[in-house]
């Protein structure tokens, strides 16, 4: 055997083994790629839900329950309203 | 004699015929051809095959879950949106036999059925059954804990709706496979819906996704949808025909309110209603939309239209005074009106919603066509165009057809029908100094131009006399509006009960409001009032008055009518929320 064929050889084997590490490395990329996704997704979720729970806690029927029962507020009438012209 | 050597005794000699070493020679061959062939086979073109099996192990296809659209009020405030629900999956063939009985009894618990069903669905042939679908985030999590084997969860949409009964009608449901059922969830289903995309993965020996070969689809999320209904209003409406539903013992009840300016549905409210996130034992009652899908007799609301037309023609003005008498014939019933009367001005015809007047200004001023166009031109007998399932067209016999009676009694709103929502929009005329708008459920919040049916001289007098009936000595001085000066006609039906008029009534009001510049467009129908009034104005004003008066506070209208000012003490201490209730600051942009 000669020089050539060792040098060739040594570097067939370098070759191989980089490819089995960037594989590996490929996979474990993916995973964390695929973990963040579901994140996001739940991340998402989390986002639409707490929209959904912020406009539960503030729809109409609720306000007017709790200013009316809770804090004893009066609605607006005209006669107890100020009314104030902006001037330009 | 020739030797004979032992081993070559030609006794012993076989001859065996050249043919059969031959016929193994070419079988031998053959085979090897054979298999060579089947080689170049499996290498070439039945490569396919092997290589669809080879990726079936290794491949799988996902698919990427698209979410609905969301869809929004007016103010961008959520009115229906899709949240992930667990559904839970048996796969029967790999759930053990022998499972224990205290598992068995937290599944069911958390289920929310009883232990013999459970056992029951999980002896089912089937190889998946459905144990419950659209469980609740915290119940999923506690069956993930439980860790009995072949019992999953699978992601799936669930659709809530945070304003339930109020805006029932306006956003319809979805059913439990998210497809829309019923109103804007049913009509705009198309842009709600996207579509789920695939992707193709490559999958380890335990089935745990390890790369990703390609997206062959991209999914689409569903498109949001802005509605110009406005929640708040949306309420206001929606408590308001519920309350006088429920004082006057009546059946239903419903209203519109309509921005004479953009063209925009406020509200659509109706009673009964119903609650979209809990459907079970849903009625016909509850899921009619009535505003929209259900016929009437508009009555009296429809006398402005035909005073209108013979404005317009100028045959009358509103001074002009005709005798009414306490009858007037024509055809074979008489016509007559709850309280007779001598002679009443145009104006007086109006306030007093008399029946006589009417017919008779038809009779003796406008011709059967220029009624129909009238009518028509304001939208009866036309469905409305606004994208809703089931909206009525309502019933405008064409004028070839009418009679004498016929015509008479159009003109006081019998013998024709339409929607509580065409008698709102045909309202707009009025606000809009004689133009129709065209409606619309989507915002847009423009400025929009309509279609001239009246002269802006025509309107403005009307609203005059609209204003009239709601003031001391009309119809309605209970659709008065704290702060808004509000004009408006009663209606009071008899409904047709088979072929005739039984003692059931439907109480309207339409108006506009507020006269000065108006803004809204109302209407309100109460349908078999029982107990008391019956009378439109009894019955549909206070719910009119209701809606104005807190529809124009929640958008910012300077009132038009001169209110007493309370006087207004200044405690010093606005420390508890009464005090600091009392005074309200409103700076108007004019």
């Amino acid at each position: 055997m000669n020089r050539a064929t060792l040098t060739l050889l040594s570097l067939l084997l370098i070759c191989a083994l980089s490819l089995v590490a960037a594989q590996q490395r490929a996979r474990k990329l993916f995973i964390a790629l695929e973990r963040a996704q579901i994140e996001e997704r739940q991340l998402n979720q989390d986002w639409l839900r707490l929209e959904y729970e912020q406009r539960n806690l503030s729809k109409s029927a609720r306000i007017r329950d709790v200013a009316r029962n809770q804090l004893h507020m009066v609605p607006i009438s005209p006669e107890r309203t100020l009314y104030l012209k902006e001037t330009k | 004699m020739r030797p004979v050597g032992f081993s070559t005794t030609p006794n012993l000699v076989l001859r065996l015929p050249m043919w059969r070493s031959r016929l193994m020679l070419f079988l031998l061959f053959f085979v090897f051809m054979l298999l060579l062939i089947r080689a170049f086979w499996i290498q070439g073109p039945g490569n396919a095959f092997y290589e669809a099996k080879g990726v079936r192990g290794t491949q799988r296809e996902l698919e990427l879950p698209a979410s609905r659209g969301k869809i929004l009020d007016r103010n961008g405030q959520v009115i229906a949106t899709s949240l992930e629900a667990k559904s839970v999956i048996a796969y029967n063939d790999t759930v053990p036999d022998d499972l224990a009985a205290d598992k068995v009894r937290k599944l069911a618990s958390l289920l929310q059925m009883s232990e013999a069903d459970l056992r029951k669905k999980l002896k089912e042939e089937r190889k998946q059954v459905f144990l419950k679908r659209q469980v609740d985030p915290e119940v999923a999590q506690q069956i993930k804990q439980l860790e009995i084997p072949g019992i999953g969860l699978n992601n799936e949409y669930r659709r809530f709706y945070p304003e339930g009964e109020a805006m029932a009608h306006v956003v319809g449901f979805t059913n439990v496979e998210d497809r829309g059922q019923e109103g804007m969830e049913l009509s705009r289903e198309k842009d709600l819906a996207g579509h789920a995309g695939q992707r193709r993965v490559v999958i380890d020996r335990l089935g745990r996704v390890v790369e990703e070969i390609g997206i062959e689809q991209l999914p689409q999320n569903g498109k949001d949808l802005q509605l110009s209904v406005d929640s708040k209003i949306q309420y206001i409406a929606y408590n308001a025909v519920k309350s006088a539903v429920e004082d006057h013992h009546a059946k239903a009840g419903g209203a519109v309110v309509l921005d004479t300016q953009t063209g925009e549905i406020l509200a659509l409210a109706n009673y009964p209603s119903y609650n979209p996130n809990d459907r079970r034992n849903l009625n016909g009652e509850q899921l009619r939309n009535r505003v929209l899908t259900d016929m009437f007799e508009p009555g009296s609301t429809i006398k402005p239209f035909t005073v209108s037309a013979a404005l317009e023609k100028g045959v009358i003005n509103p001074n002009t005074v005709l005798p009414i008498g306490s009858s007037y014939l024509v055809g074979k019933k008489p016509i007559t009106d709850t309280h007779p009367n001598g002679s009443l001005s145009v104006a007086q015809i109006i306030q007093k919603s008399s029946n006589i007047g009417a017919a008779k200004i038809a009779m003796n001023y406008l011709s059967p066509e220029e009624m129909w166009d009238m009518y028509s031109a304001v939208g009866f007998g036309q469905a409305p165009k606004i994208g809703f399932p089931g909206a009525v067209r309502g019933t405008l016999h064409p004028y070839k057809k009418w009679v004498a009676s016929d015509q008479a009694r159009i003109a006081f709103g019998y013998g024709l029908s339409g929607s509580l929502f065409q008698v709102a929009r045909a309202y707009t005329i009025f606000a809009r100094d004689g133009e129709l708008v065209p409606l619309t459920i989507e915002r847009s919040p423009d400025f929009k131009p309509g279609t001239r049916v009246i002269s802006a001289k025509t309107a403005q007098e009307m609203r005059q006399m609209l204003e009239t009936v709601t003031q001391p000595g009309g119809t309605a001085v209970k659709a008065q509006a704290d702060g808004y000066r509000v004009g408006g006609k009663t209606g009071t039906a008899h409904k047709l009960v088979g072929k005739g008029y039984g003692n059931k009534y439907l109480a309207y009001f339409a108006g506009i409001a507020p006269i000065s510049s108006p803004r809204i467009s109302v209407a309100v129908m109460i349908d078999e009032p029982t107990g008391g009034s019956y009378y439109g104005g009894d019955v549909a004003a206070p719910v009119f008055s209701t809606i104005v008066s807190e529809t124009l506070r929640t958008l910012n209208v300077l009132p038009d009518s001169s209110v007493k000012q309370a006087t207004l003490v200044d405690t010093g201490a606005a420390d508890t929320p009464v005090a600091s209730a009392k005074i309200h600051h409103v700076v108007s942009k004019k």
